[in-house]
């Protein structure tokens, strides 16, 4: 695209998904005037999608939040930036005092800069003094994260997106790219159309499962049976990598027992997968040259979605998959900084890099850099905030760039706990459904208005520079954080962002001589090498445990959280569109809503007319928390027994439906299984799905 | 040609999915006139995406023209444009009351344009639905309604071992297979150099090489019967009238370079080559010459008749590919070649229909044999040729090569009838050069004839006699290159259209900006559309000057 | 790698790269319409045509693979002289001068293509569509180089774009004709990105948002265009 007829172009990357577009960004007076992609971005290379390219209005949307705002009764009123702030601070003293630091939490957010994310923990963990911090991965990748550290060490990709246009085969498991993540999703396209054979697993047949080689679909929250009947038939059909697992991993033969008794028909039992098709894939894979896996959030989001991520890396190693070109095991991100926010320590055990709190060389280390005591105590993870704030062990949070009341689950259930709550503080670019129990909203800054960096799916530092400035008083989040800490006594010590990135990369070894200038057009992957190469695939030698070898798991599968019954028959899964982003808050405000205006409940055609279900229909969906309501879509996508929504609009409320099912491991939430009941709305009195404490 | 496109149609193929031409095509035979709902049912079972379809509807003509009860087909190609200077157009229109493209009202009877149907010998001809009636009182005829089948062409051969009038009986290939094997099969095809017929003159042998040493794990063989010159009837005569030299010479092919199947495209315009052809298979199969293990051999061919659907550059070998597959008949750049990435992604043999039918006779008595057919000539061989209907006995001749066109017209046609004389004659279709009657006694062969700016081509030798306005012929053949263009490469696409308005209308033509024209047609076209146009125009710059109004 | 030369200077590029480039690698300047880096060589547009010493003619540096010890003229006089008279056949089709930022407008530049045009004639007919929230086509600017239908085809792989019609009247749509809402279109803008003239655009970068450029007509969809009609036709 020609720029001469704009003011200015700023490259800057993506603020929607994990891929990391890069874009350039048209200004003129002041406000972006288009996006078109930048022909060198490494994860993009000349494309992007409607939202990075279109859905960037939201920036100048009537609602933006443009000054602080404070509560008086049940209404906000404005205030100045220094009445705002003084009661932040007031108040933060006032409950640390009165009741210790570990009655204050934050959180950061997957969407905010990797230097947003750090200023945040370090103003919980130095300014506050407790590792109260968590951020929204949470609820989508950590168990992403826990497994890939468990197996391999690291918690990344193994390699990169042009592993895809190297595989021989890509195995494509409980993610939908094509919607979720859609460079990534065309780029499999091409790559399927050029012969890499696509393995599809998804309860709903996925747009992708039309360009491969086979479909399965595994019943929700069956995964961990379908990696187990995969690792069952390569081992019993020879189609290991005896040298790989013989020199490369370790607890092989603790797992052969376990991975025996999956047969293809005792995993046929529990997935409902037909037998033939599980060997049929077995020897796709296992027989491929090179081999990759990619996952989302439908692996993720379970009781055991941690543990089936190490199936996963199970089967990997099995068949020596690791560590070569095209045999990547690629978590798909959700949000465009959710490997950031993790890998800067917005966590509540650990550093930057996954160094724990409570290991003390690593404390004293940030101690010393901080020239302040701190805590050895892991903090609460999000939903152990839910928790303690109804047992009144937590008084104050605050909380950055994430929509609880809408996006975590059992609504019910966060809406108790921000009720118990003697001060939140809320620093937004919207108002929503969290900043209805805030006492404080501080108006913040989207991504097209921030400099610093993001990490995307490929663990690949990108950097990010203001295109347009914050509307009205609303600041940058950078500005926000460093003041609020200076304001608590605690001086930071930057003026910009690169100065916090400078800090990152001095305290982090991983992270060694990244800076604004190294990481430059081309990005720069973490871990970064003494000569200041970076990692474009991980472990080709060896891999990053004390032993230097990968883990086997050995991990049987264990029933979901929820199961279909009488009462509630179907299976809810939930999962994106390509038009929206995550709760709306962005896309909703741009003309992408006049593409897809609403949630849509997929209900199979069989479901459909059992239960007197037309195309269009108003339906009630009722789960064994909530209620509520959605318009019908009859399609043969989803399975029968099954349905699908998205969550992109706060109407929906779908997250009233979810328990308090959560992964074993990391606490991330069972968004994916859910036993519901779907009735037309003809048959019971409407009924509007409400709390008494929502507006 | 898109590679996306063609691998979603590999596909399907490999399901046997229709092409969506095909479905397309049976839609508009149907009910005359394409829905969205048949072009949704076309992307269905063709496997295409929606909006590829949408394009192929609109591309082919007989997709396009609407239709009604009676569908009435009038030539416009040149044979009858020589005939009557496109008064049997006016006839028809008049009579009708229709103008060309157009239903009436009631959707009782539409007519339309098409070129060209093969009945060069007996011009003009209209389709009348079924019947292609063709002479002097054809458009009397149809006008009663009383049309009735004009007879076929003669055909003879001046050899006393004809190569190609001698009815296919399969002996070549079962030399081939019991004697020669496939390698020496190929070298007696390289060592007896038969050139394409098409038009370009190519090796076939050559050919056959390459996409016998291409990576593949399956390769195909076409046979081009798109045979849309204007004034040529040869391919049709050898499909329709000796389709079995046809499948042999496929077969030939397959054996040669390690091929399982062929493909023949075949002409809308030729309604008659597809059933006889497929014919032809039925048999071949019930005697054992086509299908699994052939005669115990251990080689297994088959072969599919594809019809295309009215586009005069599908004749070109990737628009060939193109149409074959169901996709738009556009050209595509080479590289890649047919031969590295033809039929479905897969190496791909293209040769011309009469290329092929020239294959048994090389098989069954060699290649010596072969180049003793013409010993004037460096060419090896022999060729149909056929005459328009201005000659006296305009038929279907095999010739060797060498002699000169004089003797072609005079002595095997017996010159004109009605005691006209000839003005010029063009040789191998509408992108050939003009022979003024001054130059008759050129010879007949590649070389001779390009130095005249001529070719071989298809091998039609077509006559505007003494009474001809050639500021028409240049218009004629302006109209057909601009309307033939196929959209894709811009020099053709932009400049016949800019080329043919400077004609069309009764100024002058500037004589420098029209030579600057057809130099960007020349040099710049992407195909022989477009580079080929110009070669008539500047025969009838050079020797009709006086008569084309040129300022 | 193989070594050619290009306006003098021997450049190395791998086995199979094209004239262009090795043109580009050169720094020497090869007009092009149909290409985009992000897609397959097209070979439509015939404007980036250069001289090869030992060629008889011109050839497309698109399309063309380098031979070793090729000799490239990117000024080669024929070649520029045809890509000139293409360039003007290519204005005289639209029925306005292509806006100033656009790649053809560009082009038409550096190769010094006036307003006035040796060909003039029939121009395209204006058909608009404005129903898209982002995309607007502008049917009379099309140039037919395939871009879009290439980048929805070979980058997104949505499949919603076609080449319609053929000749003269070879146009581009979206679906069954139906423009981008009702298509498989997915919105990425793909199209509009590479489109060389603006006949697919992003309708915030035109003047004043599109309105009054682009008039809502009930009938959106393209009309057919069929054949040429005869010379006497014409004239009636």
């Amino acid at each position: 695209m020609s720029v001469d007829r704009f003011d200015r172009t700023v490259t800057t990357t993506c603020g929607y998904c994990g891929v990391g577009c890069r874009l350039d960004a048209h200004v003129n007076g002041g406000r972006i005037q288009s996006i078109s992609p930048a022909l060198d971005g490494p994860a993009n290379e000349g494309h992007t999608c409607l939202k990075g390219r279109f859905a960037h209005q939201f920036t100048r949307s009537r609602d933006r939040l443009t000054s602080p705002l404070i509560r008086e009764g049940d209404h906000f009123r404005v205030a100045s930036w220094d009445e705002a702030l003084q009661r932040i601070v007031s108040e933060l003293t006032r409950i640390k005092d009165q009741y210790g630091p570990d009655a204050i939490a934050g959180l950061a957010s997957s969407r905010a800069t990797n230097e947003d994310c750090y200023a945040m923990q370090r103003l919980i963990r130095a300014a506050i003094g407790t590792n109260n911090i968590d951020n929204c991965s949470r609820v989508c990748h950590s168990p992403t994260s826990f497994a890939l550290r468990k197996s391999f060490g690291l918690s990344g990709a193994t390699g990169s997106f042009t592993d895809i246009d190297h595989a021989d085969v890509a195995v494509l498991i409980g993610v939908n790219p094509t919607q979720g993540h859609p460079v990534v999703g065309a780029r499999i396209k091409q790559a399927a159309l050029r012969g890499c054979k696509l393995v599809t697993i998804d309860p709903r047949r996925i747009e992708l499962a039309d360009y491969g080689v086979l479909h399965l679909s595994p019943r929700p929250g069956t995964n961990a049976a379908v990696a187990l009947g995969l690792a069952h038939v390569v081992r019993r059909d020879g189609l290991t990598d005896p040298a790989f697992i013989s020199e490369r991993t370790e607890g092989y033969e603790t797992a052969e027992e376990l991975i025996d008794s999956y047969t293809p028909e005792a995993v046929q039992e529990i997935t409902g997968i037909p037998a033939a098709d599980l060997e049929r894939a077995a020897h796709i894979y296992g027989e491929a040259g090179a081999a990759s896996i990619l996952w989302g959030l439908g692996v993720t989001e379970h009781k055991y979605g941690s543990e089936v991520v190490q199936l996963l890396c199970n089967l990997a190693m099995m068949s020596g998959n690791v560590g070569k070109p095209g045999a990547a095991l690629l978590p798909l991100r959700g949000q465009n900084n959710v490997q950031g926010s993790s890998d800067m320590g917005a966590l509540p055990d650990t550093y930057t890099a996954y160094r724990r709190v409570d290991h003390e060389e690593t404390a004293q280390l940030f101690e010393e850099a901080w020239g302040v005591p701190l805590s050895r105590k892991v903090g609460y993870k999000i939903p152990e905030m839910f928790d303690a704030a109804i047992a009144g062990d937590l008084k104050a949070m605050y909380i950055f760039g994430e929509d609880i009341a809408q996006t975590d689950p059992d609504t019910a259930h966060v809406v108790k706990a921000m009720e118990s709550l003697e001060f939140v503080v809320c620093q937004e670019i919207f108002e929503n459904e969290t900043t209805k129990h805030a006492d404080v909203v501080l108006p913040a800054s989207a991504f097209l208005e921030k400099d610093g960096t993001f990490i995307n799916a490929e663990r690949r530092f990108q950097l990010v520079e203001a295109a347009i400035d914050p509307p009205g008083g609303a600041r940058t989040d950078f500005d926000i954080i460093t003041t609020v800490s200076r304001m608590l006594g605690h001086e930071m010590g930057w003026e910009t962002a690169w100065d916090a990135l400078d800090e990152i990369s001095r305290l982090t070894p991983h992270y060694r001589g990244v800076s604004k200038e190294r990481i430059g057009r081309g990005g720069a992957q973490w871990p970064m090498h003494p000569d200041g190469s970076d990692s474009p695939t991980l472990y080709d030698t060896v891999f990053d445990n004390p032993t230097g070898k990968g883990q086997f798991a050995v991990l049987p599968y264990k029933a979901p959280g929820d199961a279909a019954d009488n009462e509630f028959p179907l299976i809810l899964v939930t999962g994106r569109v390509l038009q929206h982003y995550n709760a709306g808050t962005m896309t909703r405000r741009t003309h992408n809503i006049d593409i897809v205006d609403r949630d849509w409940l997929e209900v199979h055609p069989d479901d459909a007319a059992r239960l007197w279900v037309s195309d269009g229909d108003k339906v009630s969906v009722r789960s064994r928390v909530g209620q509520t309501e959605l318009f019908a879509k009859v399609t043969e996508r989803i399975a029968p027994g099954h349905v699908f929504t998205s969550f992109h609009f706060p109407e929906a409320r779908t997250n009233l439906l979810i328990g308090q099912s959560a992964d074993v491991n990391t606490s991330c939430p069972e968004y994916k299984v859910v036993a519901v009941d779907v009735r037309p709305m003809s048959e019971q009195p409407a009924f509007t799905p409400s709390l008494e404490t929502v507006s | 040609m898109s590679r996306n496109l063609v691998e979603m149609i590999r596909r399907h193929h490999a399901v046997a999915g229709p092409t969506a031409l095909e479905v397309l095509k049976a839609a508009v035979d149907d009910h005359g006139e394409l829905t969205d709902e048949d072009r949704k049912r076309a992307a269905e079972l063709s496997g295409l995406p929606e909006a590829a379809v949408y394009g192929v509807s609109t591309f082919y003509d007989d997709l396009l023209m609407p239709r009604g009860e009676r569908h009435v087909r009038v030539c416009t190609g040149t044979a009858c444009f020589a005939a009557t200077d496109d008064a049997h157009v006016d006839a028809i229109r008049e009579g009708l009351g229709l103008e060309l493209g157009t239903k009436r009202a009631d959707g009782s009877v539409s007519l339309a344009e098409t070129v060209c149907l093969g009945f060069c010998h007996s011009s003009p001809a209209i389709r009348d639905g079924d019947v292609i009636d063709a002479g002097a009182d054809a458009v009397a005829r149809v006008l009663a309604g009383a049309s009735i089948a004009a007879a076929e062409p003669e055909w003879r051969s001046l050899f006393s071992e004809p190569v190609m009038t001698r009815p296919g009986d399969w002996s070549g290939l079962a030399r081939a297979l019991s004697e020669l094997g496939d390698e020496r099969l190929l070298a007696e095809v390289e060592e007896a150099k038969v050139r394409g017929r098409g038009g370009a003159g190519f090796p076939a042998g050559t050919k056959w090489r390459f996409t016998r040493a291409a990576k593949g794990d399956e390769k195909f063989i076409v046979a081009n019967g798109d045979e849309g010159d204007p004034g040529s009837y040869v391919d049709k005569y050898l499909m329709e009238r000796n389709p079995n030299l046809v499948l042999e010479g496929l077969a030939l092919a397959g054996f040669a370079v390690g091929a399982t199947h062929g493909f023949v495209l075949t002409r809308s315009e030729y309604p008659l080559s597809k059933p006889a052809l497929d014919a032809a298979i039925e048999q071949a199969h019930a005697d054992g010459w086509l299908g699994e293990d052939i005669q115990g051999s251990g080689f297994s061919f088959d072969i599919t008749i594809v019809e295309g659907a009215g586009s005069y550059v599908v004749g070109e070998e990737t628009a060939l590919l193109a149409c074959l597959q169901g996709l738009r008949g556009t050209v595509s750049a080479r590289p890649p070649f047919p031969a590295e990435r033809g039929v479905f992604g897969r190496p791909t043999v293209v040769n011309n229909t009469e290329t092929l039918a020239n294959m048994p006779f090389v098989a069954r008595h060699g290649a010596q044999a072969y180049a003793a057919l013409s010993p004037d000539t460096e060419t090896n061989g022999s060729k149909l040729v056929c005459f328009n209907e201005r000659f006296t006995s305009p038929t279907v001749v095999e010739v060797p090569f060498g002699m000169t066109v004089r003797e072609l017209c005079e002595e095997v046609a017996g010159g004109l009838r009605d005691g006209r004389s000839i003005k010029a004659v063009q040789i191998g279709g509408p992108l050939a050069g003009i022979l003024p009657a001054s130059r008759l006694d050129t010879r007949f062969d590649f070389d001779a004839l390009a130095a005249e700016g001529c070719m071989v081509g298809h091998g039609s030798i077509l006559a505007f006699d003494d009474q001809t306005d050639m500021r028409h012929v240049a218009t004629h053949l302006l109209h057909f290159g601009a309307d033939e263009s196929c959209g894709k490469c811009f020099p053709c696409r932009i400049g016949l259209r800019r080329a043919h308005d400077m004609f069309a209308g009764d100024v002058p033509v500037p004589r420098e900006k029209l030579e600057q024209l057809l130099e960007a047609l020349e040099l710049g076209s992407l195909c022989a559309h477009g580079s080929g146009m110009p070669a008539p125009m500047r025969s009838l710059l050079a020797h009709y000057s006086d008569e084309l109004g040129l300022a | 790698m193989i070594t050619v030369t290009v306006d003098g200077q021997p450049v190395q590029v791998p086995e199979g790269a094209t004239i262009l480039t090795a043109a580009k690698q050169a720094g020497s300047w090869v007009p092009t319409l149909c290409f985009d880096e992000r897609q397959a060589p097209f070979g439509a547009c015939r404007v980036c045509l250069v001289g090869v010493q030992g060629a008889p003619k011109p050839l497309p540096a698109c399309t063309t693979p380098c031979r070793d010890g090729m000799e490239i003229d990117t000024h080669d006089e024929t070649s520029r002289r045809v890509a000139t008279a293409v360039v003007e056949l290519v204005l005289s089709e639209l029925p306005e001068a292509p806006a100033a930022h656009t790649e053809l407008a560009e082009v038409a530049d550096r190769l010094e293509v006036g307003p006035d045009v040796r060909w003039p004639g029939v121009v395209h007919s204006t058909e608009h569509d404005f129903r898209h929230p982002y995309l607007a086509f502008q049917h009379e600017l099309c140039i037919s180089c395939g871009r879009c239908v290439r980048a929805c085809d070979e980058v997104q792989g949505a499949f919603a774009l076609t080449a319609v019609g053929r000749g003269f009247e070879a146009n581009v749509t979206a679906g069954l004709g139906s423009g981008f809402t009702d298509s498989t279109c997915v919105s990425c803008g793909a199209c509009a990105d590479s489109c060389p003239t603006d006949a697919i655009t992003e309708i915030r970068l035109l003047d004043g948002n599109g309105v009054g450029r682009l008039p809502l007509t009930e009938e959106h969809r393209p009309r057919l265009k069929r054949r040429l009609p005869l010379k006497d036709n014409t004239e009636r």
